[in-house]
């Protein structure tokens, strides 16, 4: 079903965070050698999520459209979680490139969507965004040490 | 999608708050209906005259101590109040939707502002100062002291459970007067929380009463000796004729923002996507339920296609409104707020058929409701077309959600029947031409006019206007305004021999 109302384009963000920091927990758990990194990792979804809710909270108000705020069909954007057995390391950072990409994506076009509508919004998604850029050079770092 | 938490969990008879203390009352007590799933979520006193003349009582005798706190001091209270609202946000906001009906969105919008008030009166100790002219003979200085009145009775509407009492209160116990606040008796549970709220914030009792009630308390109100003055917000009959009339009569400064027809004006050069988008929200949010609501929209122009072609998309669009209960994120309307507004409702879109009126969309059929509810109060967005400004549909506040569409030749007769009309709370064009523009908001007698805006709702550091029929009185509710209509200027005037 596809998301239109600010409500759930902030929901849905706030899933993708969850979700991917339970992805990086499970990986600190499985990886000790980067598992502090990791960790932060899920630290920061967790920061982001509080930001994210901190700028809609600011700025909803019946000046916006708030009932057709987003386009954003949640298929675009299901997050591969589950590490495979016997998956090596490569394997699974690989997979957390993926994860922060469709993030990225997600981020990107909800920012795009939205706006017209909404200035703190569109903003604190494009700074995530940027964070996650940052996150996907990090993650390919582990993999060259 | 799943449903957000309902913050009522058990249905509680609500208590008058007075001098500091829940007080049971001793009127009827009916019930209060959650529209979406028509079941009862609370009960709510008629409070009676004895009870609302102990609340004015316990306010006139706060009065002098709160007078003397200074503004500094007063303005920290609001402060309190205002964390304490931030952190209770969301189960305000839930709350609005459990008793009124509206989005989950539509409610944090409420929300945020009704704390904005609260946030423009922390700012009181600059606000409320006076001014000050030096020798203005030889030797003799003058100034000006804003001083408060006394005891202030606020009532609220059923639209805006949380923010429209908020539009007043804030301002009024800011500037050192105490209030009796009297919340719609349908949507009482978000004016009782923040009362909460505002007992959890130390105010000193008395300063800030609630009196559930009826028509027993507007007219003790109006009668009480000790009530300085009112501010309401309600239909226009009840503003003109019995608020404004009666607090004339009585000698009450007055504040009675009343009614609305909201003409939005749309011009060809619009944006498109984007004046859809707007005419959606302005339309249909809050169920149409608001008195900024866009009720006409005038499409400008003789172009038989872009109107065609315009006409389509807002249907089509209009068409993929999701209905259902507020607290599903993924709802874009809700319910009417109870059944007898929806027989009128109705009873408009009948009128507009036989009237002669082209229906193009009937909100009565066929409504597809997300979820498992009753259709009791759920209705489906209406759109006519070729609607005259002489039909009911065209001329009469409907306060639901129908869009009536008329189409002229030019902007000037836009123009025209908009200020035909005997309203002026919030009229709009959309256009991307500078000139149209500036001719519409100079031209049109309305007391907030937007400009590529659906819903001109001033921000709390702006007065909330209206002209004509849309309001009675002189100054208006929110920011400067609400801080002049709750103070009268002390004149000083000095010399020392």
């Amino acid at each position: 079903m596809i998301l239109h109302t600010a409500s759930e384009g902030i929901t849905f963000a706030k899933k993708l965070e969850n979700d991917s920091a339970d992805f990086y927990e499970n990986l600190a758990q499985r990886n000790t050698q980067d598992a502090e990194a990791f960790l932060s990792f899920a630290r920061d979804n967790k920061k982001n999520i509080t930001q994210i809710e901190r700028v809609y909270y600011g700025v909803i108000t019946d000046a916006i459209e708030g009932c057709f705020a987003f386009n954003i069909d949640p298929d675009d954007y299901t997050l591969k979680t589950a590490v495979q057995d016997g998956a090596n390391y490569a394997d699974v950072l690989d997979q957390a490139v993926e994860i922060e990409r469709k993030i990225i994506k997600f981020y990107s076009d909800a920012a795009e969507q939205s706006k017209p509508l909404m200035a703190d919004v569109p903003r604190a998604f494009m700074m995530v965004a940027r964070k996650r850029e940052n996150r996907i050079e990090k993650l390919g770092s582990f993999l060259k040490s | 999608m799943a449903l957000l938490e309902e913050p009522i969990k058990e249905v509680r008879t609500i208590k008058n708050y007075i001098d500091g203390e829940w007080v049971e009352s001793k009127g009827e007590i009916i019930d209060v209906v959650n529209p979406a799933t028509y079941q009862t979520i609370a009960k709510v006193p008629i409070s009676t005259k004895e009870e609302l003349d102990a609340a004015v009582e316990a306010a006139k005798a706060a009065f002098p101590d709160w007078r003397r706190t200074t503004p500094l001091a007063r303005s920290r209270y609001l402060f309190r109040l205002k964390e304490l609202l931030e952190e209770s946000f969301e189960e305000v906001s839930r709350i609005q939707t459990q008793e009124h009906g509206k989005t989950i969105d539509e409610s944090r919008g409420e929300t945020r502002r009704g704390i904005e008030n609260v946030e423009v009166a922390c700012g009181i100790p600059t606000l409320m100062q006076g001014y000050y002219s030096e020798d203005i003979a030889s030797g003799i200085d003058e100034w000006v002291i804003p001083t408060p009145l006394g005891v202030f009775g606020i009532i609220g509407p059923f639209n805006f459970p949380f923010m429209i009492p908020l539009w007043s209160a804030p301002y009024a116990v800011a500037t050192g007067n105490c209030v009796v606040i009297k919340p719609s008796s349908e949507v009482p549970n978000s004016q009782t929380r923040l009362a909460e709220l505002v007992e959890e914030a130390g105010f000193p009792p008395g300063v800030w009463n609630i009196v559930h009630g009826g028509r027993t308390v507007v007219n003790g109100m109006l009668e009480h000796p000790s009530i300085v003055g009112i501010t309401f917000v309600g239909s226009t009959p009840t503003g003109r004729d019995v608020i404004y009339k009666r607090c004339g009569d009585t000698g009450k400064r007055v504040i009675a923002q009343c009614g609305a027809k909201n003409f939005m004006v749309i011009m060809p050069d619009c944006d498109v996507d984007r004046t859809i988008a707007a005419m959606m929200t302005s339309f249909f949010g809050n169920t149409g339920q608001r008195c900024l609501s866009a009720a006409n929209a005038v499409i400008v122009g003789e172009d038989d296609a872009f109107y065609k072609s315009f006409v389509d998309r807002v249907v089509e669009q209009t068409s993929s409104i999701r209905i259902g209960y507020g607290l599903d994120e993924s709802v874009q309307m809700g319910p009417v707020r109870d059944t007898e507004k929806k027989d009128r409702i109705m009873a408009y879109i009948e009128s507009g058929i036989k009237q002669g009126a082209k229906l193009r969309l009937d909100g009565r059929k066929n409504i597809k409701i997300a979820g498992d509810y009753p259709e009791t109060c759920f209705l489906g967005p209406t759109i006519f077309e070729d609607v005259k400004p002489d039909m009911k549909i065209g001329s009469e506040e409907i306060f639901g959600p129908v869009m009536s569409i008329m189409r002229v030749k030019d902007l000037n007769e836009a123009i025209e029947i908009t200020n035909a009309d005997p309203f002026g709370n919030g009229d709009s064009i959309f256009t991307t031409d500078g000139k149209s523009a500036r001719e519409f908001q100079y031209s049109v007698t309305s007391g907030n006019v937007g400009i590529n805006i659906g819903i001109t709702a001033p921000m709390a550091f702006f007065p909330f206007s209206g002209m004509k029929d849309s309001f009675y009185g002189v100054l208006h509710t929110q920011g400067r305004e609400a801080v002049r209509f709750f103070t009268e200027s002390k004149v000083i005037i000095q010399r020392w021999f």
